[in-house]
């Protein structure tokens, strides 16, 4: 890597105290790791010998491929250690766990789980480095790291760009991850929900909308749609899913606009078809869904490659 | 005997302290005055005061000691010696111990057991509800014969309305205060800090400050229309206070206790999902702060009480969403306020002496605590000089889920005396 190489950390668990420098570099280091797809060999040395750990508390196949992949890639051994998601397991059992994966000896722990700050009190515990997979409402670093990537291909500098943000603020770990992400690279973030799903203290920091005419007449470059979170609402926050499409989603007609302007569509994934978009969105040239999903690979790789477990033989 | 030299000593008068020796005979203070000596022939141990206040005794009138029950925590022998390692000779328990206290049998016992195992003044409240249930009425008649001056449901809001009216009404036979822990729990919903800019950006779900200030309207509406005195627990918002004030201006018999925590720390301390910051009513913000601070110095908060509520260390070692509530505050109330607000001139000794002893121990109809001749002896000397490091080793608690652990804070009590008698000497 040529890059001056920011001072590595031991956990990944959010962006917001990343800085700069360190995201910088962190979106630098993937470039390379994303031509290593086009070499017939794809993999290289990096973490030979080094074990990664995936521990899910929470349902995912794309995330969890996603780090398996970026892991063994590295040349990584890869362990998925598959946890009981019927209920929600407190920070302590949680802590049990690791202390009995601590004999596997683990490098890097992989942690999703349904509550936040989880990863950060596992961090605290553990000298294996923890990258936060999604911890509750609270943050999801490397899916903003890839956001940031997939944006970067298009616009090498997000200076002014513009991004709204569409759909659950409250209950989103993507929402809070992805728009300080793009707050640090220089991009202009709106956002725009049903207002029982955007957090009243949201409008002192982004602009907030209440309609897709508002958000059309402020011109952004990018719509950013959020999947409608229904496993995460205790409570009904709006009336039912065709009012959500009707006004909040991106309809045929919305469609249109966004095409004649060439705005881009990006989306966390998994997508709800009828509800945040409809079909016709996902075959949209400029439909950016599977570059997201292709770049968190590379930008996963960058993350293992920088952060530096404190496990015993680097003591 | 015991004679404190050249004592700067702290009352209800504002102004500079005035400086005096004092001789302390058996439980009584025998003489306040200057250049006091022993009498001849009597044989004193002198204590040099110079530089260092005497202070009355504090009254801490809302603790949790655990005790029965949850013995792990805290015990009263633990929370009492507590008290005394933070200068404070007098606390009211809250009922909401296993089992709960909603009857006289069960003050009683608690009493009995306070009388064995603490060495300062300990009383507990009693429960409005049984098992704090917010259903039918404790033994009430029963708890107020065995000496119970307030009851309180605490941390279990009543959320019937009508209970509460009946509750209020039924406690002005007995002159009882009805105390309320202000939260509409369809609101504070599973909440676990204040929400605001804090709880978004910790992805932590937050109770909004409507959840206390709808409840307090509601509470104060009842107890005017009951004509019952209610005092209100913990105060967290700075709405809620001016509603407080606004009722208290309306005629309406109510008193108001704030917490130190809530004038020294906001949401923002949380920092990393620090669980020692996680407390019920939470952590405001540093608006909420400044507002209270202002309204402690005006006299709408009539009392400061601590909330002292201990936890394992277990219990607080979690995620910030499974750890439960509440902070200890016996061991580090006065030095911490002296340290932020007295030193620094935001008030004087007047207000922590009236709202830290004299007020609470009105409220609770025991005989003030004073540095007057002919007085009991209750006092703390405090150096002003000195610090104190809030290290597990210092604490006497059982538990030490404070923020202040492990830092050093201006102040040190360095001798409790409590009828005469010297129960902390550092």
């Amino acid at each position: 890597m040529s890059h001056e190489s920011p001072a590595s950390r031991k956990d990944l668990l959010d962006i917001a105290s990343l800085e700069r420098e360190e995201i910088e570099f962190l979106l630098e280091t993937a470039k390379p790791f994303k031509d290593l797809v086009s070499r017939s060999v794809k993999m290289v040395p990096t973490l030979r010998g080094r074990t990664v750990l995936n521990l899910f508390y929470e349902p995912s196949t794309r995330t969890r491929s996603s780090f398996e992949i970026a892991a063994k890639r590295l040349s990584a051994d890869v362990i998925n250690f598959t946890v009981s998601t019927s209920s929600v397991t407190k920070g302590e059992s949680v802590l049990d766990t690791i202390e009995t994966l601590q004999a596997m000896r683990a490098d890097y722990l992989v942690v999703r789980h349904q509550m936040a700050g989880i990863p950060s009190f596992v961090a605290k515990h553990t000298g294996a480095s923890v990258l936060n997979a999604g911890d509750g409402y609270h943050a999801h670093p490397t899916q903003a790291l890839l956001d940031a990537y997939t944006l970067r291909e298009i616009y090498p500098d997000l200076t002014g760009k513009r991004v709204v943000i569409c759909g659950d603020i409250l209950h989103s770990r993507v929402a809070r991850s992805t728009s300080t992400i793009l707050e640090k690279l220089g991009a202009e973030v709106g956002l725009l929900g049903p207002g029982s799903l955007v957090p009243r203290h949201c409008a002192k920091r982004f602009k907030v909308f209440r309609t897709w005419d508002e958000v059309f007449a402020w011109e952004p470059d990018v719509v950013y749609l959020l999947r409608v979170q229904f496993e995460r609402q205790k409570a009904q926050f709006f009336p039912g899913v065709s009012e959500y499409h009707r006004e909040f989603g991106v309809t045929d007609e919305r469609l249109e606009t966004i095409q004649e302007r060439g705005l881009y569509v990006m989306h966390p994934g998994p997508i709800n078809r009828g509800v945040e978009l409809t079909d016709d969105v996902t075959r949209y040239e400029r439909c950016l869904i599977n570059q997201q999903v292709e770049n968190g690979i590379p930008t996963r790789m960058a993350a293992m490659y920088w952060l530096k477990p404190e496990t015993a033989d680097r003591r | 005997m015991i004679l404190f030299k050249n004592a700067q000593i702290a009352s209800e008068q504002t102004g500079p302290l005035p400086r005096a020796d004092v001789l302390v005979e058996g439980e009584k203070i025998r003489a306040v005055g200057q250049n006091i000596e022993p009498p001849e022939g009597a044989e004193a141990q002198v204590i040099d005061c110079e530089g260092k206040i005497l202070l009355p005794g504090l009254f801490d009138m809302h603790v949790h000691f655990r005790d029965p029950g949850r013995g792990d925590k805290e015990t009263i022998k633990t929370g009492s010696e507590a008290a005394i390692n933070g200068g404070v000779t007098g606390v009211l328990m809250m009922p909401n111990t296993t089992p709960a206290i909603d009857s006289g049998a069960g003050v009683q016992a608690l009493l009995d057991n306070a009388a064995r195992n603490a060495r300062i003044r300990v009383l507990t409240s009693g429960c409005i509800t049984k098992g704090q249930e917010g259903k039918d009425l404790a033994g009430i008649a029963g708890m107020k014969s065995k000496g119970v001056f307030l009851i309180t449901d605490d941390g279990n809001p009543i959320t019937d309305e009508l209970v509460l009216r009946r509750a209020m009404d039924y406690a002005k036979n007995f002159e009882l205060l009805v105390g309320t822990q202000c939260e509409t729990p369809s609101l504070a919903g599973d909440g676990a800090m204040n929400e605001g800019a804090a709880s978004y950006s910790l992805g932590i779900p937050g109770m909004p400050a409507i959840s206390e200030e709808i409840c307090l309207d509601r509470n104060l509406r009842i107890a005017q229309h009951t004509g019952a005195h209610i005092h209100i627990h913990g105060l967290s918002t700075a709405c809620g206070m001016e509603t407080v004030a606004r009722f208290k201006n309306e005629g309406v018999k109510v008193s108001c206790e704030v917490a130190p925590h809530h004038l020294l720390f906001n949401e923002g301390d949380i920092g990393d999902y620090d669980t020692h910051f996680k407390t019920n009513p939470p952590l405001r913000t540093a608006e909420d702060n400044a507002r209270l601070l202002q309204g402690l110095k005006e006299g709408i908060f009539d009392v400061i009480a601590t909330n002292h509520a201990p936890h394992t260390q277990s219990d607080k070692n979690q995620d910030f969403t499974s750890a439960p509530f509440g902070i200890t505050g016996l061991e580090t109330a006065l030095v911490s306020l002296y340290e932020r607000f007295i030193k620094t001139g935001e008030f004087g000794w007047d207000v922590l002496v009236r709202r830290y002893s004299s007020e609470p121990r009105k409220l609770a109809k025991l005989d003030p605590v004073v540095i007057e001749e002919g007085a009991t002896a209750e006092f703390v000397l405090f150096d002003p000089e000195g610090c104190t490091k809030f290290t597990k080793k210092f604490m006497r608690s059982k538990s030490s889920n404070t923020p202040f652990l492990d830092r050093e804070v201006a102040g040190m009590v360095e001798m409790v005396v409590f009828n005469g008698e010297i129960l902390l000497e550092r």
